[in-house]
């Protein structure tokens, strides 16, 4: 068998010390911060402004950024750094340096999203972790021993895999397995979508050195895609109206099936949603915390269910990412 | 390869017998969006064999496609795809999916690896990545210009493959919601997805194809042709996986008449050719994003015919 051409992961990612998986709370300014670890969250994940995946509402400058590393550090928790749209060439420097900067403050781990741009940063910040984006489009096995063979820390796959799926990838990767088992699932996969740009490329926004595409989720962000799948749409048949309809999502809380998950051998349970009001934030990791801990750590569950999925907030919509 | 190479995707052994190839240099087998498509040929492996015999008996290059979005159920299957793209000599195959590049990758070494539209290969690093697992052409991804496309061909040393006509993929889903209408309909699965299905919204249209959005425009390239020469470029598709095979006929007829003009330093219009694109179009024509625009719009001296689908 021809050896993989790229060296393994490094550092040390939100989910070790292996044995109990750990709780990745979205904040997108530092009330939610706050709320996420006071309710239990292990870790948060913020935005860099200008360059996350998520769009630019709920994104931090640096200096927010660094006091929500010093407020996490003080309670013993982390900080991954959201810096998941795609760079263009030009603009890859100036992220590289923002991103050593921020690991010199103590920034524990950053989520990219372009296989280039993730290789770059594994080579020149070596103890930076780093996790491979759900924009990433990671569904299997073979796509997690990719992205561990590229040096990734942590790879995301989308909440609606099955437990025995993440069993099958835990068996063979050593890579971290992440699971968005709180979010939104969309009608087209996460990673794989240009609708929005197809219908309408807005003018750039300039961010901080970055320069957004409106339009395009992979380049701008979700904030700018014009919510298209969300907005309702004429099947049309042979050139006749046959339905009129929105496209399917659902929104995806795996509390009650947590102890399946963490029997599977997930790392980090991972929840959705930075623009969440940070009182929402709260309530939803306060949840899953409960249904985490009562999943007795290491330790098979017999149990199908041990989280309360009634507990969360009636608020969650599609609509609240 | 001659001076340049047009091919284009065909989802099962139906449709190639039923297609006129003559236009032709290469083609793709088999459908990335849906197991259950009509005999598609990477569930059905004897006809896959008989695929690129068929092919390749033409005088053709015969390469094999695999799906887009996988997950670990369908691995095994795209493993005995591959095995079998392996042993009946196909040309290389299309990957996606990085974990499919990878199995190709360790496990047929020999095999070129063509990177497909839904790998997102944006940036020169990216490209780059996916060099050293084998890759030898890209298909780059749909939203990045024609003047990216270029930095990153000559950055990498590969070559890029360019949708010049069809229907362009906008997306793909695990999930098919025209299955919902099958009770109410006389289509049935799996030839529901072949019918002639739009998403409209005002002046927006897309075509439906079940676990895959399409743009509704055509894309259309034709009077670009010479300056895609000029910037090197040699490879060229026409999307036509949800065609019929007049369109992916006439449609490449047109093509390889224009490319071999452009190619030969002498380009002239063709007025006839316009029409037969314009009958062969349902919602009208676009670029895509070649021109860091909009993708449905149309950036050219041609203007879009507005026919209503």
């Amino acid at each position: 068998m021809k050896a993989s051409p790229l060296s393994t992961a490094k550092g040390c990612g939100i989910g070790l010390p292996k044995g109990c998986a750990k709780l990745l709370a979205p904040a997108g300014n530092l009330e939610a911060a706050k709320q996420a670890f006071q309710a239990g969250a292990d870790a948060v994940y913020v935005g860099l402004k200008g360059w996350s995946r998520g769009g630019a509402r709920g994104e931090f400058d640096r200096k927010q950024l660094r006091l929500c590393i010093e407020l996490a550090h003080a309670l013993g928790k982390k900080v991954q750094l959201a810096a998941n749209i795609i760079p263009k060439p030009q603009e890859r420097p100036k992220l590289l340096r923002q991103l050593a900067e921020l690991a010199d403050c103590g920034l524990h781990a950053v989520i990219l999203n372009d296989v280039g741009f993730l290789r770059e940063v594994r080579r020149k910040l070596p103890g930076l972790a780093i996790t491979a984006s759900i924009g990433c489009g990671a569904l299997n096995t073979s796509d997690a021993l990719f992205y561990q063979d590229l040096g990734a820390t942590a790879v995301v796959l989308p909440g609606y895999v099955e437990p025995q799926e993440i069993a099958a990838v835990k068996a063979k990767a050593s890579i971290q397995i992440e699971v968005m088992l709180h979010m939104v699932q969309e009608f087209i996969q996460l990673g794989k979508c240009w609708m929005p740009s197809y219908l309408n490329f807005a003018a750039a926004e300039r961010g901080d050195g970055s320069q957004r595409l409106g339009g395009s989720v992979k380049r701008g962000g979700v904030g700018s895609c014009f919510r298209i799948c969300q907005q309702p749409w004429s099947l049309l048949k042979d050139g006749v109206e046959a339905d009129r309809r929105l496209f399917p999502s659902r929104q995806i809380s795996q509390v009650a099936e947590l102890g399946e998950f963490l029997d599977a051998g997930v790392d980090v349970i991972k929840i959705q949603g930075r623009s969440l009001p940070a009182e929402m934030v709260g309530a939803i990791i306060g949840t899953y915390r409960a249904a985490a801990d009562a999943w007795k750590c290491g330790q098979r569950s017999d149990q199908r269910t041990n989280g309360n999925r009634a507990a969360l907030p009636v608020m969650w919509t599609v609509q609240g990412r | 390869m001659g001076p340049f190479e047009l091919n284009t995707t065909i989802s099962n052994l139906r449709n190639l017998r039923e297609s006129d190839l003559s236009a032709y240099d290469a083609v793709y087998l088999g459908n990335i969006y849906c197991r259950i498509y009509e005999d598609n040929f990477l569930e059905r492996l004897d006809d896959l064999e008989e695929g690129i015999a068929l092919v390749k008996g033409q005088g053709l290059r015969a390469y094999v496609t695999s799906y887009a979005a996988p997950r670990n159920d369908v691995l095994p299957k795209v493993q005995k795809a591959l095995e079998t793209a392996a042993a009946a000599g196909a040309d290389a195959v299309e990957v996606h999916n990085l974990g499919v590049l990878r199995m190709v990758h360790e496990q047929f070494p020999g095999m070129p690896a063509h990177i497909g539209g839904f790998a997102n290969v944006y940036t020169d690093a990216g490209a780059e990545v996916l060099k050293e697992y084998g890759a030898v052409r890209f298909t780059p991804n749909y939203e990045i210009s024609l003047d990216e496309v270029g930095a990153i061909t000559s950055g990498v040393g590969m070559p890029a493959e360019l949708v010049v006509h069809g229907k362009m993929p906008l997306g793909v889903s695990d999930y098919c919601f025209l299955l919902e209408y099958e009770k109410n309909w006389p289509e049935k699965c799996p030839t529901l997805c072949q019918k002639n299905l739009f998403l409209k919204q005002g002046d927006w249209a897309m075509r439906s194809v079940g676990k895959g959005v399409l743009s509704g425009k055509d894309v259309c390239m034709l009077e670009h042709l010479p300056a895609l020469i000029a910037a090197g470029h040699n490879v060229f598709r026409i999307e036509a996986a949800y065609e019929t095979p007049a369109y992916r006929l006439n449609i490449a007829k047109i093509y390889r008449a224009a490319l071999q003009r452009a190619a030969a330093g002498g380009w002239t219009e063709d007025e006839s050719a316009w029409n037969t694109i314009r009958e062969h179009t349902a919602v009208g024509l676009c670029n895509g994003f070649y021109f860091g625009r909009t993708g449905a719009e149309y950036v050219g001296k041609r203007t879009q015919p507005a026919v209503a689908c």
